[in-house]
């Protein structure tokens, strides 16, 4: 064992115990993760140490000054194959000028379930208004590797400049997916295995393109909301940007007909966020009531003006599959009724638990210091929130894995403003655990990353489509116009 | 040739002036060439390299070295993977890298210019070696150095503002190793001489020869740096005073940036003009020197991304909003740059201090932390790192407290000011925490000529001894309104001149741009000339370029 800068490779035979914690980042403390996940890489910050070394069951690793204990891939994966639920005891030895120390142990507790291996999201800096290189991608959970689903321009090229947003896909499979190009080579992407093709949804009678989708778990229809979104920035607020619809409804696609059309059209209300239920004969989604005074003199600034009064309810519909009709709608969540607000439902796999952000007002929830994940068992009529997961800063855009044990979501408490990805572990209770950040190969990496990941979306497989495919569709096919059918 | 292949370079003492006559045939006769180097031209052939040199040190830390210090700042070399992923995921990103690394020495522009007149004299020393240029040819080496300088010279805030600011070193250094590359193979495979800079030995020219010769360097050095000097003078005439402003910003020197605005009165820039506010506000002294230079809204000219021209609006709206109070509008252009231009110290660093205002430690803490991994940045995480979780330090700085002072006095969005929202806000603020507060915003209704808001301004000031601008101001609107008079008698002392500037300015009134130029001498400072004469611009509807830098838009 030696005592310079070196990275040490043995543990050390004798050490004084201090009581105080190791400051390790990320914090993965006493956390529940998935037997295939990738090695828990992480940093020892000690000011006082040239030197590290981590025990975590078997393994030991050392570190240099920076703290930085980098796992072998293989080697980890053997450990938690054999530790599937069970604990891992990690201890932390730091090298000090008067000699080696150890740190009170934590443990990691190795739950019995995977986690999906696959994690798409969007990379893109937390602007205001603008964007230039952005992109989708997808990670394998079990190990490091981050995929390119597709990338807008890295150089900037106005006349091919466009962003890319709200990926979603049908029933934990990659099979079917779709995300939209907004700005130059427009349209709305499906995809159908390795193929894809681009549509348009464009008709007078719907309010506008479609935004926010979700895929009915068995058949080729995608439930859109139809939005036309603004945003305001705050002088001086404890909130700095709110981004609001001014008219919101939802539409059906129908993927093989290419044919669209308005499940809710209203005035006086703004429906948003679909999400059809496991078994695919629900559809839930949210709903908020236009004050009287915006609809007196119905502007898009009035609208803004009223920001905090527009509070979002979830309701459901049934829908039958055969006559693909949609019955009356019940509300769900009533969080209106306590002056607060909720967006993003999402159904559990086992459809026994609606997950959403509640926040104190409006829908853009990820910008909101109030927002938290709180979860409605379905069966009853109370709703609570997800506290051992939630944070003091915006927790959002929750996706289930495809076993309900898992929950990815992303939150901006590591820094109040780049978003990055958590996971929790969910049990049979219905009680969420400790969540932990979504490791890498440098635990530095997310300190220094200067994007924020949205909407996380769990699946069991990798995208189909390549790359180079939705590159052509993109740049070189004409959006198909979707038909608008009554 | 095939000699010349045959010997070794320690065993040639042939003589040196490649490519002439004279050193071939000596070269194939094979005579030693140190018994005829009596006469030691060394320090002439060195005097023209030396004087290059020294010019070209002169030029890029003195004429250049605020714009480079600039270029620096909005500019960001770590060397991380992480941080620098979206630079070295462009094409040449590497040689990108390269130049914003030494693009960093900037931090000290004399060091940045040693720099570069150490890569442009090498350079063209062994450009001139490749060539195997005669010796009266040989100024002929210093051209691609020459040729560099025009560009850096022409191309004004393209320079680095929305372009790559590592291609400004990247290219003379790319220069300097493919010449030495180039040198190497040459002397590897055809054994020719070192370049005359890199050997001890020097072969023998009659002294006339070579006091003419430096004549001649020293005549092409006078031409080529006479260029560049001549491009910023008159082309791009606002890149030192503005560049020189930005760094005095950056130390604080308010009076410095006062200074020299008024050593340039007739230079009428937005970006300029901003920063000499920012100096004004920080110094209590704006209703009396704002109108001192020319204010008429004049455009700097840029490109785009994708080379379409530009207004530059954006270019110094950060540094206004943020010294203006209004921290939330700074942080939105701030984050902007961020994702149009990637990382930048200037954006970091104001990410840093807005951070710390609104009291986002975390934040905070995470723009440290990446500036750690830039050199030379230690001074300003001494000064803004103990800040963290330290509200009282950062009320205690003097900077953040004159900011905290004027945080907009009520809830508002941003939308709602008219752009730019530094003067915007100020022009329609309702409500005032602070009398500097109640002076900006009077002096921002003065500057857009709004007079009803800037008489309910004035209101508040009855009883007081108004400034210099806002009484010139008042005195206007008395000769329509005599109450004024009444309620501010001291501007009687002011009414003569006003009626002598109104007989002066009588046959203008119908040719206003006219006006402007005839009076300018004689009234710039005195605010019914600028009423009358000046801003004419801002009357006008602004261009395309304009319209589309405003109309930007979307939810990301």
């Amino acid at each position: 064992m030696t005592a310079c800068s070196s990275k040490p490779s043995a543990m050390p035979q004798q050490f004084t115990e201090v009581s105080e914690e190791a400051q390790i980042y990320p914090d993965y403390r006493d956390v529940t993760i998935p037997p295939n996940i990738a090695p828990l890489n992480f940093m020892v910050q000690d000011s006082l140490a040239d030197s590290f070394v981590a025990q975590v069951g078997n393994l030991v690793y050392g570190a240099r000054k920076d703290g930085k204990i980098e796992m072998d891939t293989t080697e980890w994966r053997q450990l938690l194959s054999g530790a599937r639920g069970q604990e891992l005891a990690v201890n932390i030895f730091s090298h000090r000028r008067s000699g080696w120390v150890r740190y009170p142990a934590f443990t990691l507790h190795v739950a019995e379930e995977d986690i999906d291996p696959y994690l798409s999201y969007r990379l893109i800096e937390p602007g205001y208004e603008l964007y230039r290189q952005l992109g989708l991608y997808q990670r394998n959970l079990t190990n490091f590797h981050e995929a390119v689903i597709y990338e807008n321009n890295r150089a900037f090229v106005d006349e091919d400049n466009h962003c890319v947003n709200c990926h979603n896909y049908q029933n934990y499979s990659t099979q079917r997916m779709t995300f939209h190009v907004r700005g130059n080579h427009g349209g709305t992407i499906i995809t159908n295995g390795s193929e894809a093709h681009k549509i348009a949804i464009k008709h007078d009678s719907i309010l506008a393109a479609g935004v926010y989708p979700s895929w009915h778990p068995t058949l080729p229809l995608v439930a859109f909301s139809s939005n036309k979104t603004g945003q305001v920035f705050h002088m001086r607020h404890l909130e700095k940007i709110e981004v609001l619809d001014e008219a919101s409804d939802l539409l059906l696609y129908d993927a093989e007909k290419n044919t669209v059309r308005n499940v809710l059209r209203t005035r006086n209300a703004l429906e948003t966020f679909p999400c059809w239920a496991p078994d695919g004969r629900r559809l839930f989604y949210c709903v908020a009531q236009l004050p009287p005074s915006v609809l007196e003199d119905y502007t898009a600034f009035n609208v803004a003006m009223r920001y905090d009064s527009l509070l979002y309810d979830i309701y459901s519909m049934p829908f039958d599959p055969e006559t693909r009709t949609f019955g009356e709608p019940r509300i769900e969540v009533n969080a209106s009724a306590d002056h607060h607000s909720c967006s993003v439902p999402r159904i559990s796999p086992d459809g026994r638990f609606l997950l959403y952000t509640h926040g104190d007002y409006g829908q853009f929830h990820i910008w909101h210091q109030s927002a938290d994940l709180w979860l409605k068992p379905l069966e009853v009529e109370s709703s609570y929130p997800l506290t051992a997961a939630n944070s003091p800063e915006p927790d959002s855009y929750h996706s289930w894995s495809s076993n309900g044990r898992w929950i990815a979501f992303v939150s901006r408490r590591e820094d109040q403003t780049f978003s990055r990805v958590f996971i929790t572990y969910f049990d049979k209770q219905g009680q969420p655990r400790k969540a932990f950040l979504l490791p890498q190969r440098d635990p530095e990496y997310n300190t220094l990353l200067l994007k924020s990941y949205n909407v996380p979306e769990l699946t069991k497989d990798a995208v189909q489509v390549s790359t180079e495919t939705l590159k052509h569709i993109v740049y070189h096919t004409d959006a198909e116009l979707a038909t608008y059918k009554e | 040739m095939s000699k010349n292949k045959k010997r070794s370079p320690s065993s040639d003492p042939s003589p040196v002036l490649e490519g002439s006559s004279v050193s071939s045939s000596r070269a194939k006769e094979g005579r030693p060439a140190a018994s005829k180097s009596n006469l030691s031209p060394l320090p002439n052939r060195g005097g023209a390299v030396l004087l290059f040199f020294l010019l070209a040190w002169l030029w890029a830390s003195w004429w250049m070295g605020d714009v480079m210090r600039i270029a620096s700042e909005r500019s960001f070399f770590a060397p991380d993977t992480t941080l620098m992923h979206w630079l070295l995921q462009q094409r040449m990103g590497w040689l990108w890298l390269l130049g914003r690394a030494l693009l960093t020495l900037y931090h000290w522009p004399l060091l940045g210019g040693l720099l570069v007149a150490a890569l442009l004299t090498v350079g063209s020393c062994l450009f001139g070696y490749c060539l195997h240029l005669a010796p009266r040819w040989r100024w002929l080496q210093y051209l691609p150095a020459a040729a560099w300088m025009t560009w850096t010279a022409s191309a004004g805030l393209n320079l680095f503002y929305r372009h790559e600011p590592g291609r400004i070193l990247a290219i003379p250094f790319l220069f300097l190793v493919l010449c030495g590359t180039f040198s190497i193979i040459t002397w590897l495979y055809k054994r020719r001489q070192m370049p005359l800079i890199l050997r001890e030995a020097e072969t023998a020219q009659p002294s006339r020869s070579h006091f003419s010769l430096f004549i001649l360097h020293a005549s092409f050095f006078i031409l080529i740096f006479a260029l560049p000097l001549a491009i910023t003078h008159f082309r791009h005439p606002y890149m030192r005073p503005l560049t020189r402003m930005q760094v005095q910003l950056m130390h604080n020197d308010y009076e410095g940036i006062i200074r020299t605005a008024h050593d340039h009165p007739a230079m009428s820039y937005r970006q300029t003009a901003g920063y000499y506010v920012i100096a004004l506000a920080r110094t209590g002294q704006l209703a009396e020197k704002l109108f001192d230079i020319k204010l008429d809204y004049d455009t700097i000219w840029t490109e785009t991304y994708h080379g379409l021209p530009s207004a530059s609006l954006n270019y110094h709206i950060v540094d206004c909003n943020y010294h203006a109070g209004l921290i939330r509008a700074a942080r939105h252009y701030a984050l902007e740059d961020l994702t149009m231009d990637g990382p930048a110290l200037y954006t970091l660093k104001y990410m840093v201090k807005i951070s710390l205002l609104e009291g986002d430690w975390k934040l905070a803490r995470k723009y440290l932390h990446i500036l750690y991994k830039v050199p030379f940045e230690g001074a300003f995480l001494r000064k803004y790192e103990p800040m963290v979780q330290r509200p009282d330090l950062v009320q205690a700085d003097p900077e953040f407290a004159a900011i905290l002072h004027n945080l907009p006095p009520y809830h508002t969005f941003e939308q709602m000011a008219e752009k730019p929202a530094f003067v915007g806000f100020y022009a329609t603020l309702q409500a005032f925490s602070s009398p500097e507060m109640l002076e900006w915003s009077t002096v921002a209704c003065l500057y857009s000529k709004r007079m009803p808001d800037f008489l309910m301004r004035c209101r508040k000031l009855v009883g007081t001894t108004p400034p210099r601008s806002i009484a010139e101001g008042l005195v206007i609107q008395a000769a329509k309104n005599p109450e004024i008079l009444q309620a501010f008698p001291q501007l009687d002392m002011l009414m003569d001149r006003f009626q002598l500037f109104l007989q002066d300015a009588r046959p203008y009134m119908k040719d206003r741009e006219r006006g402007s130029e005839a009076l300018f001498e004689k009234y710039h400072g005195y605010y019914p000339y600028y009423y009358f004469f000046g801003n004419l611009r801002s009357t006008r509807k602004p261009d395309k370029a304009e319209e589309q830098e405003h109309n930007k838009a979307g939810v990301n």
